[in-house]
């Protein structure tokens, strides 16, 4: 039997001593910070699930790194930059083993591509019983994303012609052994087209909790694609057997069987209103509506507001260009009668033409919950 | 008097949450949204030990499952790792259907 004070002594034996301190020192700082409005939700505290506010996001089009959400299915891995390299191996004629510098030194691009968490929005669906973190409307962001294109890697290793997936391989583990490994494959269509190594976010470099030294990004997909810590890029035949992409991340809906269900992949269109914040007080005739709308790989094409609860939709104005998987910062200048409650609903369609519904239908483990953002104010 | 296994598990609890802790920018305020601890009862040792081995205890806290969910989610665990006895797995079972059972929605 170990009792409290053993307990304690492996804690200082252990090294934890260091790790409380560092611990303490960042206590002071949060304390420090609390008095400010939260711009980080903790959904769970370890692994890392954070959550942005919606006034956070609502303050700039790139999403700070120190603010953008957090989805960890595993303890953060510590890796040593300086020893870690990238395998590319599996059904390639030529296998690679590239050190951050040689990766550094391979052409870079740098692109825009919002990610959001397929389990964004999970605790508004309207479930008695569900699993999962209870995202609300703060699990995505918007960022640059710079680093070689895998194909720039994938052209090197020279893929052989019986490829078609790519399987991700990433350093962070469970604490029970006995735990899937978190893996990812995607088709090698998808990985040859605007895939992305990021070895950087908003001109830093990849901070640790968003996968340092280096992640993929999938633009256009959901984020559990968009794999970090990447370790191996493996090109196979089929696409992986692993629990997270034969079980975890599928459509199941009501009464539908669970073998046969979808895949979550490409993003559903969806738009988040920035200003005015739900509840607040507005003065004066007119008010500037703003937001921001995403989708999948077809981009937004059109964003809708309505002030009378979804009976007339008027067309907002997309501020931002259309940008890689970038969200579109969208506007409309509303004016207001006085002293009134507005309801306010905003809806997206996205390039194939597909747009929000007013609720999404709830699927067992609530992903993609892209039901129209409302909000109501008072104006005095 | 806990057991060594117990111990160990805090141990690496205690790890994981000062890293966590000291995760990203200490400077950004954030708040907490569901209670940091599993709420006293019959079954709280247990879920204080076989559930934190992995993660914190508000991964569970703001669940809500009826019994086949939570039934659903031990069988997944104990296929992963934790070894509850089966005496020890109703006993959770129960604690977490009582304090986090299905919402009225």
């Amino acid at each position: 039997m170990l009792g409290r004070r053993d307990f304690l002594r492996a804690l200082g034996l252990s090294g934890v001593g260091v790790l409380a301190g560092s611990a303490l020192r960042a206590a002071r700082a949060w304390a420090k910070a609390a008095d400010a409005a939260p711009e980080l939700i903790v959904r769970n505290t370890w692994p890392e699930h954070w959550e942005t506010t919606i006034e956070a996001l609502g303050r700039a089009y790139y999403t700070a790194n120190s603010r953008f959400f957090v989805r960890s299915h595993f303890p953060v891995p510590e890796v040593d930059a300086a020893a870690w390299r990238l395998e590319v191996s599996g059904l390639v004629e030529r296998p690679l083993s590239l050190s951050l510098v040689e990766l550094k030194k391979l052409p870079q691009v740098d692109t825009v591509h919002t990610l959001e968490c397929a389990g964004n929005g999970r605790g508004l669906y309207h479930l008695p019983s569900t699993a999962g973190t209870q995202w609300e409307r703060g699990a995505v962001g918007n960022a640059r994303w710079a680093g070689p294109l895998l194909s720039t890697l994938l052209d090197r290793a020279r893929v052989k012609p019986e490829a078609r997936y790519v399987w991700f391989e990433a350093a962070d583990r469970a604490p029970l052994p006995d735990v899937p490994p978190f893996l990812r494959s995607i088709p090698l269509e998808k990985a040859s087209a605007d895939t992305l190594l990021a070895l950087r976010m908003n001109g830093d470099a990849l901070p640790r909790l968003h996968g340092a030294p280096a992640r993929i990004v999938v633009p256009g997909w959901y984020g559990m694609a968009s794999t970090k810590w990447v370790t191996r890029v493996r090109l196979e035949a089929t696409p992986s057997d692993n629990h997270w992409i034969a079980r975890g991340y599928r459509y199941v809906y009501p009464g539908e069987d669970a073998t046969k269900a979808a895949p979550v992949e490409t993003i559903r269109p969806k738009s988040l209103i920035t200003r005015p914040l739900e509840g607040c007080e507005v003065h004066g005739s007119r008010i500037r509506v703003e937001g921001f709308a995403w989708a999948g790989p077809s981009g937004v094409k059109l964003v809708e507001i309505s002030a009378d609860d979804g009976a007339t939709w008027l067309p907002a104005r997309l501020e931002s260009d259309a940008t890689g998987t970038a969200w579109r910062q969208w506007s409309y200048d509303l004016p207001l009668g006085r002293p009134e409650t507005v309801h306010l609903v905003a809806r997206a369609t996205d390039g194939s033409g597909e747009s929000q519904p007013a609720e999404a239908r709830a699927n067992a483990s609530g992903y993609a919950n892209n039901s129209m953002h409302r909000v109501s104010f008072r104006v005095d | 008097m806990w057991t060594r296994r117990a111990w160990a598990a805090l141990l690496l609890a205690s790890l994981a949450a000062a890293a966590a802790w000291s995760a990203g920018d200490a400077s950004v305020a954030r708040r907490e949204v569901y209670p940091p601890e599993f709420p006293a009862g019959d079954g709280k040792a247990l879920a204080d030990r076989y559930c934190q081995i992995c993660h914190s205890a508000s991964l569970a806290t703001q669940q809500a499952k009826d019994s086949t969910g939570w039934e659903k989610t031990l069988a997944q665990m104990e296929k992963w790792g934790i070894r509850p006895t089966p005496a020890e797995h109703d006993s959770l079972r129960r604690y977490l259907l009582s304090h986090f059972g299905p919402r009225a929605r």
